[in-house]
């Protein structure tokens, strides 16, 4: 089955016949082909670059609630202004910096041990990783409501820290200014380690058996098997699962939705989040399209290098 | 084979990832079945009478309209992906020229693009074409956002399809399409099985458009419902976890279906 499932590279051995063949009907069928594209094209020009068209047409006008549907008044960089200098536009670039490193670091770190640890045959493995899939399948808004639960005064954890009597109050989880965004952090890498975990632990099935065999009668210790066999496995994908975490990271905002709604004050008003709450919850569409523009400035530029990326281990493999 | 072995490393990531993952999912289920009293006492963590009372609250006519909201987006939702996607992604197999690399290029940044900034365009767009509170607005929204990302993970599988088996199929007279519908597809259906298992499963869980596409609870899907429930002040936590369990369980349904296509094939995208 797995096999099926890992595609190949589509093979390129063509007999000059069969190019000969092809010639003769090709800009017919190469026109076809470019029919099979329509009505996707279609509709992402409708849907998707039109809508971002207008979300830079916004970001340079006064846009609020009364005139979203009206003309809008042409303001220049007066949005980006208001957001970046000095204001909480700034304060939240730093606050995302924070929170992508703290979802990448747990989420590639912990998706690797997974991947290792899963790597080992037996009912225990394979029912704890069908379990990560499963809760990775999960909504996301099911997921934060556990977390949010779970963290709360009165949840398990703090169960746990007041029965011990490790503490006298509730650990402010969820509303201290500080442990908010970590708390959010962590819940947003719990939910991207089952996956980057599967693809781990992909590199790692591709390892011959004799490799582990020939480690083993060098008389490697777990540790060196780790470091010059399996990390070795890993390398090419690890970059572009790595620019994966970090996209995850950076446009993630349901977590912070569910579990905080931005809050404390503005403690987990990560960028995606702030231009979402400027225009939908003080309806400053302008201010909000403005915050958002800066957003998707950020994905053109991990898109670049995700392709790159991708490009680079395509030429590898 | 014996470096199959589990050492006392391996042992003690397994049982803390096992707290990790199970203890919520286990969390969920008890507190589904607590009253309102015992969730917040703590001697009745574990130990408690279970009620069903939440499920009981939870089960009325609203929460039905919700779940029929739920499954006519998810199901429309992935029908009108795959059937754009799928196509696109044969198409992008198959030619090799500027068109393919612009249009990778640009299904990686949509497939990227936040989807906080997506919704704030969406919504003076939709309100201007009379979509804004109706379930096909939501349809058109979530197929924009899964598009890019099915088309990406779709591709991989066309390519893997033998070139000689559609010039084999063309030889025989069939026209393009006929070869697409007859040779190609049937080849490619475990990936276009996957994907469609995640178009279903991400359009089940989306929340973000419904909240504020639709502009009363009244019409809001499984998901939206729940959203706007956990970030209100006083929550009623055994209701919540029983809307919860309830939003799972068509999940646990397809993720039973489907667990090993997932395993196997979700891993695709990321390496190819």
């Amino acid at each position: 089955m797995s096999s099926q499932l890992a595609p190949t590279t589509a093979s390129s051995a063509t007999t000059p016949a069969g190019r000969a063949r092809r010639r003769g009907r090709r800009l017919t069928t190469r026109q076809v082909r470019l029919l099979f594209l329509a009505p996707a094209a279609l509709f992402l020009v409708l849907f998707s670059l039109f809508p971002l068209l207008q979300l830079l047409r916004m970001s340079v006008s006064d846009v609020t609630a009364a005139t979203l549907n009206r003309e809008w008044v042409f303001t220049g960089l007066e949005n980006f202004r208001q957001s970046f200098v000095g204001g909480e536009g700034a304060d939240a670039l730093t606050r995302t910096g924070i929170f992508v490193l703290v979802v990448t670091l747990l989420g590639m770190v912990l998706g690797l041990a997974a991947a290792i640890a899963l790597r080992t045959k037996g009912r225990w493995s394979a029912a704890l990783l069908a379990l990560m899939v499963f809760v990775w399948a999960l909504p996301p808004v099911v997921n934060g409501s556990v977390w949010k639960f779970l963290l709360g005064d009165r949840g398990l954890f703090n169960t746990i820290v007041l029965g011990l009597g490790l503490r006298e109050d509730p650990m402010p989880f969820l509303y201290d200014q500080y442990w908010a965004l970590m708390s959010v952090a962590f819940v947003n890498s719990f939910a991207v380690i089952p996956f980057n975990a599967l693809v781990f632990r992909a590199g790692l099935m591709n390892i011959p058996p004799e490799t582990f065999e020939a480690a083993a009668l060098d008389g490697a210790t777990k540790w060196q098997e780790v470091r010059h066999v399996m990390l070795p496995a890993v390398r090419p994908t690890t970059l572009v699962l790595l620019v994966l975490t970090i996209v995850y990271g950076f446009r993630s905002f349901d977590f912070i939705y569910v579990m905080t709604y931005g809050g404390p004050g503005t403690a987990t008003n990560t960028l995606p989040f702030l231009g979402y709450l400027q225009a939908f919850a003080r309806y400053d569409f302008g201010l909000g399209a403005a915050t958002s523009v800066v957003t998707v400035l950020g994905v053109l530029v991990l898109a670049a290098v995700y392709a790159r990326s991708i490009r680079r281990e395509e030429a590898e493999s | 084979m014996n470096h199959q072995k589990a050492g006392p490393v391996t042992t003690s990531v397994k049982a803390l990832l096992t707290l990790m993952y199970g203890v919520p999912i286990l969390w969920i289920v008890l507190t589904s079945f607590k009253s309102s009293q015992d969730v917040f006492n703590t001697q009745s963590s574990i130990i408690f009478r279970p009620v069903i009372t939440a499920y009981v609250d939870a089960l009325d006519g609203a929460l039905a309209d919700a779940l029929l909201q739920s499954v006519l987006i998810a199901t429309g939702t992935t029908a009108f992906v795959l059937l754009i996607a799928i196509p696109a992604a044969y198409g992008l197999a198959r030619t090799k020229r500027w068109v393919t690399t612009l249009g990778l290029g640009l299904l990686i940044v949509l497939q990227m693009m936040p989807q906080t900034a997506t919704v704030i365009p969406l919504f003076q767009i939709f309100g201007d074409w009379s979509l804004l509170d109706r379930t096909v607005g939501v349809i058109i929204a979530d197929t924009a956002l899964l598009t890019p990302f099915a088309t990406l993970l779709l591709r991989p599988f066309f390519r893997a399809v033998p070139r000689e088996l559609e010039e084999a199929g063309a030889i025989d007279g069939a026209s393009t399409l006929r070869t697409f519908w007859s040779v190609v597809l049937p080849v490619a259906r475990n990936g276009a099985f996957t994907v469609g298992t995640l178009v279903f499963l991400l359009a089940w869980g989306e929340f973000l458009y419904a909240v504020n596409f639709f502009l009363s609870p009244g019409s809001y899907p499984l998901s939206a419902l729940l959203a706007q429930q956990v970030s209100a002040f006083g929550i009623d936590w055994p209701g919540l976890m029983a809307l919860a369990v309830l939003t799972s369980i068509p999940i646990l349904l397809v993720f039973t279906a489907t667990y090993r296509l997932l395993r196997d094939g979700l891993t695709v995208g990321a390496v190819k």
